[in-house]
């Protein structure tokens, strides 16, 4: 349970940072409240005319250092409060890191938008709202109440119960009920918005369909009536906390009379002088309300509950645990690399296998194309090939060794150009050296040459520091993709994957592309999925899948001569070839 | 201040109503602080509290009916935010179809969900705060301050003294706390983006090997932030720190002088203890202003951000009536141009070409070249910058029109599937469809067997968060709600580029079927498509350089013919 929890091991952890901040929020409210309590008491004092200055001079310097003070610790405080959240946020930042990491490969298939990393990432800083709205404010006030029922009690027990239940009022029976109202209101609301907010992305995603329907009236007058009950829904709760409110005035308002009318009584028993009148009710107003925001900031706790119900699922979800250690097989011989599949299965119980009785055999610098429609177990087999994926049945093996077994050592025996390469936030330079850390800049535009992107990034108004996402209009499909070929050739796989890379690309684009790609990866293996025939005929063997099995197979020589299925698909890629043949 | 705030309809009447309140209220907090004072010094004056009661009553209900004017505002910001919002959301949403999928494209689809959803949320919490807050900061401080005058000249000026100072401390730190933030914005946002940017780019990093070691960088890169933003906010906090100050120090310094004037006599207990009740109160409003900064702040910007969209020029010029195209009508482009603000060359340039009855035209060029502009243009989803259309002689500035876009199947290269049944999703543009047509519609797009396939059939939901189709799937449904609206125009931009290519010849059949007997635009760079066009347009950087049949333009042996040569070649 522990494990799971992203509030209480962080409070453990900075207990220090966050006993301090605690310290000087209190401190802040009761410098308040002395501030009031030692003015009431210097006018007082004054007003009884005492012969010199010097009688009032301590009140008038508690004053002032009470004043001054109560600004100090509140810019204290606050800092202490955010140094105390970054830190968390930081440990929490490498903490969902640890738990997505493992996943990595399997995310994208698991969830519905690649959006949900960044939702993880708000959630974090959400919880930093927690801290430092809820949390802390509810602990002050506690140690506020504690400090005010102590000094009272020194000097009339009955008293302290009494107040003890007047401010309990304020800081538990409002606040729980709050709580209670506020959660359902806030789940419908939060239903409401949810549903809504699913439908108009709906709309927004399929808008040129709703303008040729004509009929998008009509979804505005429905978004507008289910708009309209959510209105009604958050006016509900918006009266709530307007009673809630006069509800805690009548209190405050209590306590302040009850304080005048008790420090009265022990003036006229004798107990306290005159002065203390004023300075008592002076200062029940100033601390009194401070309690009064922990009503609306204990309510709001449940919107927090998304986000961490989203963190702690992530969490019992991830399958891969983080592994400390990096497993190396020295033994691996990277200059010649066998990729041996046998009778290979795959599949999900209760499922048809995705891959069935597979095998295949690839040799070093063997180059394979693999054609299939969607859901004929090309990624899936490729998955198998990298080790991410355990084989149900049969084995992937590499240089004799399980391809699962391999672990980190993986990387370095291939590489993968995928559809949608990735590039970070950062300059072309670091883009590129990605692929090995190591490489010196000599390195870097070697590569680049080799990609033919050198001259263009030397145009770049900073050349090779230029940030990639402010030129991020300024790469096109094609050049991105060759920042990412020139990555794989930093990296020097014997094996190179690739997924798709021309996709969307127009045919002279696609055409140059695999050009350089070729060029530029001689000598290696390449096990290309591709989903469509042009530069098929550089492969050694283009494999057709279908169902998890192979049904055609052969060289495009071979396949030409012998498969009339095969004719047809090349005709679709080369329209004037029929004509010829 | 926001000039805006005034240019919003029954503002005026809000406004004298929260100042009468306000008022009111004014005269309570005097009331209270008054009858306070009062009782405390009968107290200290040796009165017996039965004799006081009545005062502190006074008091108490003061308390109680200064809080139900608060409500009482607080309902009055409500229902005018309320009001104002949702007509700001329905202008939006008009606003919205009228622009487009272009504009919500350039937008971003989410950025654009995130306007009409949170946005308008953003801007009524912002008019439900503001107006309340305007009006105490406004009213309440003055009042205090001219009865204090009134009561203790040195208090007034010691108060009426501490806002401008207060204020102008504000506005150096504030200053300053923005020049340090400016100068660290860049680093400030590559820190900040770098864990969404990690966590997006995982699956490369782990490619390369590196997601393990990358750990140390984001601790490293952390703590970096951490340490940034704490130095900024160092600086952020003093302003709230001034205001603190300051008030504590006026408040300070009205206690001490009050006391000087009691010793000497010059002066009573009461009204210097209603002074000093009075004086937190009168830097209340002032400070409250700068609560819920962020909230105000966010809210006026997504205002602006919604009247920037309200303002902008929408595409539907004037209705026109457009009869339905027949086998004799024509239509024909004259001289069209499109000019991008954010582009020196046009994306299309001097468009011209005509076609009539039932055609298949073929558009093809390079990525960039603007078949999809041009398709955009011709579905009505972009005005052209200068040049007009002809349809059956009739002249028309954008084709922006109903009923031209009622009469058009528009399929993308990604259709979009409705989070619905596939039925409905089917009949979207036929509700009225029946089953049987809708069947037919279905059978013909080849949809049936993946129909039976289904676990509900016709029932299963479909699109976002249901079940997941493949790509040809997708374009099948498109085809069938094509089959079934019958519609006489067809625009295709891109429909099987992303496909395999078996997927993509069975495809081919069926929408060669779909064709038959429409006008049919076909923007696409897979050439084979061209061998069944009746014209092809031949676009090269926003121009036609070449148009003809598929045979003429092969004959020409130009742009078009070197196409397919790069095709032939290989690679």
């Amino acid at each position: 349970m522990d494990k799971e929890n992203w509030i209480f091991p962080y409070l453990r952890q900075y207990r220090g940072l966050f006993a301090l901040a605690i310290l000087l929020g209190s401190l802040t409210i009761l410098f308040g409240g002395a501030l009031m309590f030692t003015s009431g008491y210097l006018i007082s004092k004054a007003a009884t005319q005492p012969e010199s200055i010097l009688m009032i001079y301590v009140p008038i310097v508690g004053v002032r250092a009470f004043g001054i003070g109560r600004a100090v610790l509140s810019y204290v405080e606050r800092l202490t409060g955010h140094q105390f959240i970054l830190k968390i946020l930081s440990e929490m930042r490498v903490r969902l890191y640890k738990i997505i990491e493992p996943q990595a490969l399997f995310l994208r298939s698991r969830v519905r938008t690649g959006d949900i990393l960044g939702v993880l990432a708000d959630d974090i800083e959400h919880l930093q709202d927690f801290y430092l709205k809820t949390l802390f404010p509810s602990i002050i006030s506690l140690v506020i109440y504690t400090v005010i029922l102590i000094c009272t009690g020194l000097f009339s027990i009955p008293f302290a119960i009494l107040l003890a239940v007047l401010i309990g009022l304020l800081i538990f029976v409002g606040p729980i009920i709050s709580y209670i109202y506020m959660k359902t209101k806030n789940e419908q609301l939060k239903r409401g918005r949810n549903r809504l907010y699913q439908q108009f992305t709906d709309t927004i995603f399929g808008i040129s369909d709703w303008i040729f329907s004509g009929k998008y009236a009509t979804f505005i007058q429905r978004y507008e009536t289910q708009e309209h009950q959510l209105l009604e829904l958050e006016t509900k709760k918006h009266s709530f906390v307007n009673w809630r409110d006069v509800m805690n005035q009548i209190v405050l308002g209590i306590i302040v009379v009850l304080a005048i009318y008790w420090a009265n009584e022990q003036t006229v028993g004798g107990e306290f002088s005159p002065t203390m009148i004023a300075a008592c009710g002076l200062v029940a107003l100033s601390l009194v309300e401070s309690f009064l925001p922990i009503a609306g900031a204990v309510s709001e706790t449940s919107s927090y509950q998304d986000s961490l119900k989203r963190l702690e699922a992530i969490q019992a979800e991830s399958s891969h645990p983080w592994i400390e250690a990096d497993g190396w097989k020295d033994s691996l011989d990277l200059s010649q690399v066998t990729i041996e599949i046998n009778h290979l299965s795959f599949g999900y119980p209760s499922e048809t296998p995705l891959l069935d009785d597979f095998s295949l055999k690839i040799g070093q610098g063997e180059k394979i194309a693999i054609i299939g429609r969607s859901g004929s177990g090309k990624s899936t087999l490729l998955k198998l090939i990298q080790g991410a994926l355990v084989p149900t049945r049969g084995e992937v093996l590499i240089n004799g060794m399980n391809a699962h077994e391999l672990a980190s050592t993986v990387p370095k025996l291939m590489a993968v150009l995928n559809q949608k390469p990735y590039l970070f936030n950062t300059s072309v330079m670091n883009n590129i050296r990605l692929g090995n850390p190591e490489a010196t800049d000599e390195e870097v535009y070697e590569v680049a040459k080799m990609v033919q992107l050198h001259q263009m990034i030397m145009q770049l108004p900073k050349g090779y520091e230029t940030n990639m996402h402010e030129t991020g209009q300024r790469f096109s499909g094609g050049e991105r993709q060759r920042i990412a070929l020139a990555r794989i050739l930093l990296q020097k796989t014997p094996i190179v994957i690739m997924d798709e890379p021309t996709v969307g690309l127009d045919p002279i684009t696609e055409a140059n592309l695999l050009a350089t790609i070729f060029d530029t990866l001689k000598g290696k293996t390449i096990i290309w999925v591709t989903h469509h025939l042009i530069g098929v005929e550089k492969m050694d063997r283009i494999l057709f899948l279908e169902k998890g099995k192979i049904t055609m197979d052969g060289s495009h020589q071979q396949l030409l001569k012998s498969e009339e299925r095969y004719r047809r698909l090349y005709a679709l890629d080369r329209p004037l070839y029929r004509s010829k043949w | 201040m926001d000039k805006a705030l005034f240019s919003y309809k029954g503002i005026k009447s809000v406004l004298a109503g929260l100042a009468i309140l306000t008022a009111i209220q004014g005269a309570i907090i005097i009331i209270q602080a008054y009858f306070l004072a009062d009782a405390i010094s009968s107290l200290f004056g040796g009165d017996l509290f039965a004799n006081v009661f009545k005062k502190l009553i006074i008091f108490f209900l003061a308390l109680v009916v200064r809080q139900l004017l608060t409500v009482w505002k607080r309902n009055i910001a409500y229902r005018f935010a309320a009001r104002t919002s949702k007509e700001f959301r329905e202008s939006l949403l008009q606003k919205l179809f009228q622009l487009g999928p272009r504009f919500v494209k350039e937008e971003g689809s989410g950025q654009t969900v995130t306007l009409v959803m949170e946005g308008i949320m953003k801007f009524r919490r912002y008019l439900e705060l503001i107006l309340p807050k305007l009006m105490n900061s406004a009213m309440i401080p003055v009042m205090i301050c001219i009865f204090i005058f009134f009561v203790n000249i040195r208090s007034a000026v010691i108060l009426a003294l501490a806002v401008p100072i207060l204020i102008a401390f504000m506005i150096l730190l504030g200053l300053a706390a923005k020049v340090k933030a400016d100068r660290q914005y860049e680093s400030y946002q590559m820190l900040s983006n770098h864990f969404v940017d990690s966590l997006r780019g995982l699956e490369t990093l782990k490619y390369l090997g590196l997601s393990r070691q990358h750990i140390n960088k984001i601790i490293l890169v952390s703590e970096r932030y951490r340490r940034a933003t704490m130095g900024t906010l160092r600086i952020a906090f003093l302003s709230s720190f001034a205001l603190d100050f300051f008030t504590m120090l006026s408040i300070a310094t009205v206690a001490v002088f009050l006391g000087m004037d009691l010793i000497n006599g010059k002066m009573e207990l009461r009204p210097a203890l209603t002074i000093l009740i009075l004086a937190p109160e009168y830097f209340l409003p002032i400070r409250e202003v700068g609560a819920d900064y962020h909230a105000t702040l966010d809210g006026k910007e997504a205002g602006k951000k919604i009247q920037e969209i309200l303002d902008k020029e929408s595409l539907q010029q004037k209705q026109e009536p457009i009869p339905l195209w027949k086998s004799t009508s024509t239509f024909s482009v004259e001289g069209v141009s499109v000019h991008f603000p954010d582009s020196d060359r046009p994306a299309l340039h001097d468009i011209q070409f005509s076609v009539s009855g039932s055609k298949k035209i073929g558009v093809i060029g390079a990525s960039g070249a603007g078949k999809s502009t041009l398709i955009d243009i011709l579905s009505g989803f972009l005005a052209p910058s200068s040049g007009e259309f002809q349809i059956n002689g009739k002249k028309l500035t954008t084709l922006s029109q109903l009923n031209w876009q009622s009469q058009i199947t528009y399929i993308p290269q990604h259709p979009y599937i409705f989070h619905d049944t596939v039925l409905n999703n089917i009949r979207f543009y036929d509700p009225e469809a029946t089953m049987k047509e809708i069947e037919e519609a279905a059978e013909r797009a080849g949809l049936t067997e993946v129909i039976r396939s289904l676990p509900r059939g016709f029932e299963t939901i479909i699109g976002e968060g249901g079940r997941s189709l493949s790509g040809g799937q997708e374009q099948r449904i498109a085809l069938a709600r094509a089959f079934l609206g019958n519609r006489p125009i067809i625009m295709l931009d891109e429909p099987t580029a992303h496909l395999d290519i078996e997927t993509e010849y069975e495809l081919k059949e069926t929408m060669l079927q779909l064709f038959k007997g429409k006008l049919v635009f076909f923007a696409t760079h897979r050439l084979h498509w061209m061998l069944d066009m009746d014209l092809i347009i031949v676009l090269d950087q926003g121009k036609i350089v070449e148009i003809g049949t598929h045979e003429q333009l092969i004959g020409q042996k130009s742009t078009y013919y070197q196409l397919f040569k790069t095709q032939m070649r290989g690679i």
